[in-house]
Formats: C-alpha cells, structure tokens, sequence
C-alpha cells in the first residue's frame, strides 16, 4: 500500500515535468507554425496572400477580414531583404517576425517617410556595412535591424469597403520582397 | 519483482498522460495568462512578442498566428454579453458606448477559430468606423442579428458560439501604458430565436 502511494506520487510529479517539457518544446517541434505553413505554399522572397480572398484556405489564420495581407519569408544570411509596395491605400502596416512567429518590429504608413512602403530589414552587422555606404537607392528607405536571419515579413492593408477590393489586391500584388544587393 | 514492475510503469503512465494532457488542455482553452480585461472584451498584448508567457508562445506556435504588432493595432475579443451569458448567433444584441482613440476600428463576429462567421450572404458579418453612424456625444450604437436594422447592423446569422473581435489600428492603446483607463462599448442581448 505504501509503494502504491508512493507510485502516485512519483507519477504526479513525473506529470509536472512533462508538462513544463512538453510546453517548451512545442514552440521547437511545431510543424504548424506559420513558418511551416508558409513554406509549403511558396518559396524564400515571394509574397504570398494570406487572405481566402486570393483563393484557397488562408494559409495562416486570424487575418480581420476587412483586411487583406501578404507575407514572405527571409533569410538574412542571404544578404539584406528590400520589401516595397507602391502606397496608393487607407492604411498599410508591416511587422517582422522572426522563425518561430514572434513579432520583432512593426510599423505603418504614417511611421514611414512617404506614402510608399519602402523597408529594408538587415542584422545590426549589416547595418554597419551599409551606414558606412548608403547606396542612392535606400535613402527613403526604412531600416528594420533584426537580431535574426530567418524570419517572416507581413504586409497587411485595409479594405474599408469593396469598392477597394481591386485596389487594395493591386497594392499587394505590385509589392515586392527581393534580395538587396549592397 | 512483478510489484515493481507494475508500479513502475504507473508513474510512468501517469507522468506521461496527465504531462502531455494538461498541456493540451491549456493550449486549447481561451482564457489564458496575460489577458487585460476591460468589460467583457479580453485582449493579449503580450501574445507574438517575445515577452510573451510560454502558454501563448506555445499556442502561437501550434495554431500558426502571426500576431499584430504594437504600431498595427490591439484585438480585443468578447465571448459574454453584459449579464455574462455567452454569445449565440441565434441571438441579437446592442452593442452601444464609446471608443478608445485609433485611426480606426473594425468589429467582426467570429466563430470559434475566430474566423468570421459565414453569413451566406454578399453582406460580411463585419463593420468598420468609417461607415458607423455616430450620435451626438460621439457613441455608436450597432444592432446585431439577422434582421436587418437601421443605423448600424452588423449582420449574424446560423446557430452556436459567437464571438465578437473588435480590432484597433495605430493607437495609443496598443502601447501598455494607454490601457489602464479604457473603456469599450457594452454587450446587451437584445432577444433570441426560440
């Protein structure tokens, strides 16, 4: 009787680790986080819809549905990554997330210098590089450092109503997440 | 010998079962640890950051969420009305009263991924701020049901759960600082379908 409770109690508390375990690995064996979900539906530097609108289930969930939304993801080792979209809307915003979906920085389009989106997201080490010889081209531009070399960028955009479904879709089909070379 | 055995695989079996289940239990539930509760609406500023509790960036993690950063906006979800009743779609409410500083706002009823709901018709089961209609101290008042209504009508329709999301982009609230002395409009049941 007693080595039967004592059973028990091992047993509970053998459940205490587990669960503290299992908890901090789900984060690292997740084959469902949005990073997975992405990749089967396109490449590294393509901007895929994420909305139902585009066609399809939405590839990644709880996008406001009067919104539509746009992501690719990145590898910094790569080099840096130019995201831009021609800003012709009510309002856009962008966040970076890294590998596993935490957001790392986000902005819109009144933190940005014109009504374009133009960023460029790059680690602190590149950030040297490239203030040491600003090209032309990336003077508007904003700089995202991120302490990271995988990891998602989102372009959301709002659609107040369908008379700017054609437009808002416009805007997200002519943006653009490419390879800067520097 | 066989005791030991046995009482063995016992802890074994319990520590693996009740570990792995609990686990799954509170990843599934929708209450959860660093939720700000203002009325009945529930919001998780800290879900997607990197500040996040375990729970949230396990669950961020398993359901694929790519969260709203501090400079997009803040969501904030309701499953009661006022009395504490949860919502249903066979039901109307009245969701009246002030809002928070934003550029702008969305409310949409959403089932229970959160997805809004499939009304079966042309008219989404969402509005925006910039076609509410407001009355003179700035408060809107929004029906909702199947039944069209004038003013504000947020179009629901089928049966079961219900929740309502109510978005807010580019605002001060999304900063921790500007959550403490909110207030969000209320949740009334106006009647129901047999």
């Amino acid at each position: 009787m007693r080595s039967l409770l004592h059973a028990l109690i091992l047993g509970l508390l053998g459940a205490g680790i587990v669960h503290i375990a299992v908890l901090f690995l789900v984060p690292e064996f997740s084959e469902r986080d949005a990073w997975s979900r992405l990749a089967m539906a396109s490449d590294l530097y393509k901007m895929k819809r994420l909305d139902a609108e585009a066609g399809g289930a939405p590839v990644v969930k709880s996008v406001d549905p009067m919104f539509y939304a746009a992501a690719c993801r990145f590898d910094l080792a790569d080099g840096l990554v130019r995201i831009r979209a021609p800003g012709d809307v009510p309002f856009w915003s962008a966040s970076v997330y890294d590998r596993s979906g935490h957001n790392i920085y986000s902005f819109n389009d009144h933190n940005a210098n014109s009504e374009k989106l133009d960023a460029v997201v790059l680690t602190p080490a590149q950030m040297i590089d490239v203030r040491r010889d600003l090209p032309e081209e990336l003077q508007g531009a904003i700089f995202v450092e991120a302490p990271i070399e995988e990891g998602i960028v989102v372009v959301r955009a709002f659609v107040p109503d369908d008379s700017w479904k054609p437009i808002v879709s416009r805007f997200l089909e002519q943006s653009a997440c490419e390879l800067q070379d520097y | 010998m066989l005791k030991t055995a046995f009482l063995t695989l016992l802890s074994l079996a319990m520590a693996i079962s009740l570990g792995g289940g609990s686990v799954w239990y509170a990843l599934n539930a929708q209450d959860g640890v660093g939720a700000i509760r203002i009325g009945q609406w529930t919001a998780f500023p800290e879900i997607g950051t990197q500040d996040a509790d375990p729970y949230s960036k396990a669950r961020v993690a398993r359901e694929g969420v790519l969260a709203l950063g501090r400079a997009e906006g803040l969501s904030f979800i309701a499953e009661r009305d006022e009395s504490g009743a949860p919502l249903k779609r066979e039901c109307a409410y009245t969701i009246e009263g002030g809002y928070p500083t934003a550029r702008f706002w969305t409310l949409y009823a959403a089932d229970k991924s959160l997805g809004v709901i499939d009304t079966g018709k042309a008219r989404q089961a969402a509005l925006q701020s910039y076609d509410v209609l407001r009355r003179p101290d700035n408060s809107v008042v929004i029906t909702v049901g199947d039944r069209p209504a004038p003013g504000n009508w947020l179009l629901t329709g089928g049966f079961g759960k219900m929740y309502f999301v109510l978005t807010f982009y580019d605002t001060p609230i999304a900063s921790s600082t500007g959550l403490s002395d909110v207030t969000l409009p209320r949740i009334l049941k106006a009647g129901c379908h047999a």
